[in-house]
């Protein structure tokens, strides 16, 4: 069992993490279009989606039936599905990997939630560090503006309602989102997080992106994969 | 007062816990179910009040465990931490509530069982026993020892040889009886590894059922009679020395330094 730490695999990882609204998610997939235009063989993996453990996460969240004990570690269980059967293959066989979210969410989430830190870093100690972790950096008010235009309802444990911190959904979802906020923030230093103003436009920030993405990218091997 | 391995969960509030918890631990058809049917209507005679529980019987992760089970594709972070999920969910929806309402819960193997499995399948020993730290330390564990000699014609002439308990992701190889000796044969290194750390009282599970029976009874009146209402936990029967060892709380720890640096481990 390897611990974290830099993996001598000859593919790349790359994440992108920040609070909801941030715009992370986009950019992850314009880096994903480029990339494969330029002839990477590029794979994405989505926190939150093994087909293994998802019909048990979906009826913990349905019924409410999560603790935050046992909602971190049915995600950690998700997250080491992927690990296990996707992503240490891709990287063992050179391709680009890129997480939408990765143990960082966890940190976040959880930590907020009551989970110990260190029992959090221990837990997922089996996992890759990324070649880069994207940290879009964003106001809560203006993460918040984003999401509300842009959905219809924020569900249940997306705005942390679980931990009663108001009854009003769109409350919660702020009080929740603010203190996600502060545990990224702590994090930048801890895991030398890269930051992008997720306030800039959408081109400015694909453009940092490329770029750091490009100069990592130098030296690793392109697979010939048919776009 | 009752202890953990370590760290405390969200919301477990470690007081008031008057019942007792008594985990019965022991390879695959060892007998531990036979034991635990017995066990059950006797201790209701004696006028307790009972609760069993066991590995996959969460109303959260059970029922998706023997579905991942029946795949091929379960690797061994994964499956262990399913088994985790399954754990906590148990814990904090069952076990410490009928702790608290002063019920003997009986255990139907515990995180010991999910060690062994663990080390068996080379993951880091660190990592599996922090991942349980957050366990209730039991008021006593009896371990139903057996060899694999006395082990096969039980398995044989009962279910016959399952794929996860011939260990077959570890040693998968055309004899079933073959890779079944060698994974129980792992396992059981694994449990006496743990029984000296643990203090697990072991039990010769090749004796009769009836013998088995009456010893664990012996045990359960001595648990069951010391000190109503002050759940002393197994590890104050070792020193405090071995304890510190085995069971760091993670307070009294600076951050592992393994999460910033590679390690080969």
């Amino acid at each position: 069992m390897k611990r974290y730490g830099e993996h001598r695999y000859p593919g790349k990882l790359f994440i992108v993490e920040g609070i909801d609204g941030s715009g992370k998610s986009t950019q992850l997939s314009l880096l994903h279009q480029w990339l494969r235009a330029e002839g990477y063989g590029v794979v994405h993996s989505e926190w939150n989606s093994s087909p293994l453990v998802s019909r048990t996460t979906r009826r913990g969240k349905r019924r409410h039936l999560l603790t935050p004990a046992t909602f971190s570690l049915i995600h950690a269980t998700d997250f080491a599905d992927r690990n296990e059967r996707n992503i240490f293959a891709l990287l063992k066989t050179g391709a680009v990997v890129l997480c939408d979210r990765y143990i960082y969410t966890a940190f976040a989430r959880d930590g907020v939630r009551g989970m110990d830190a260190r029992w959090l870093r221990e837990l997922y100690s089996f996992a890759v560090k990324p070649t880069v972790a994207f940290y879009f950096r964003v106001p809560l008010q203006v993460a918040m503006d984003r999401i509300l235009a842009a959905r219809s309802g924020i569900k249940y444990y997306e705005a942390g309602m679980d931990m009663d911190l108001s009854p009003d959904v769109e409350e919660s979802f702020r009080l929740f989102q603010g203190r996600i906020l502060e545990q990224y923030e702590k994090m930048i230093p801890e895991f030398d997080l890269q930051v992008i103003d997720a306030t800039l436009p959408i081109e400015v920030q694909q453009e940092q992106m490329r770029q750091i993405v490009k100069s990592k990218l130098e030296q690793a091997k392109r697979l010939m994969v048919a776009p | 007062m009752r202890e953990t391995y370590g760290s405390v969960l969200p919301g477990m509030n470690l007081s008031g816990m008057a019942g007792k918890l008594i985990v019965i631990e022991g390879t695959d058809c060892v007998g531990r179910t036979t034991q635990i049917n017995l066990l059950r209507p006797w201790l209701e005679q004696e006028g307790h009040a009972v609760l069993v529980t066991g590995m996959t019987r969460s109303a959260l992760a059970g029922r998706g465990i023997k579905r991942a089970k029946e795949g091929n594709t379960l690797g061994r972070i994964t499956s262990t931490l399913f088994y985790a999920t399954d754990f906590a969910d148990r814990l904090e929806n069952e076990i410490a509530p009928a702790l608290r309402a002063g019920f003997v819960v009986l255990t139907d193997r515990y995180t010991y069982s999910l060690m062994a499995r663990a080390m068996v399948r080379q993951l880091n020993v660190t990592w599996a026993r922090q991942l349980y730290s957050f366990a209730l330390k039991p008021d006593a564990v009896f371990y139903l020892r057996i060899n694999v000699e006395n082990l096969l014609p039980r398995v044989v002439f009962s279910r016959g040889f399952d794929y996860w308990e011939s260990g077959m992701d570890l040693y998968a190889s055309d004899d079933l009886h073959e890779s079944f000796c060698k994974y129980q044969t792992a396992l059981m290194s694994q449990f006496d590894k743990l029984t000296d750390e643990y203090g697990f009282e072991v039990i010769d599970a090749s004796a009769s059922v009836d013998k088995i029976f009456r010893q664990l009874k012996k045990g359960f009146r001595r648990v069951l009679d010391s000190g109503r209402g002050a759940p002393s936990g197994v590890s104050t029967q070792k020193t405090s020395q071995d304890e510190e060892e085995l069971t760091p709380p993670p307070s009294a720890k600076p951050a592992p330094s393994s999460i910033v640096q590679p390690d080969k481990s």
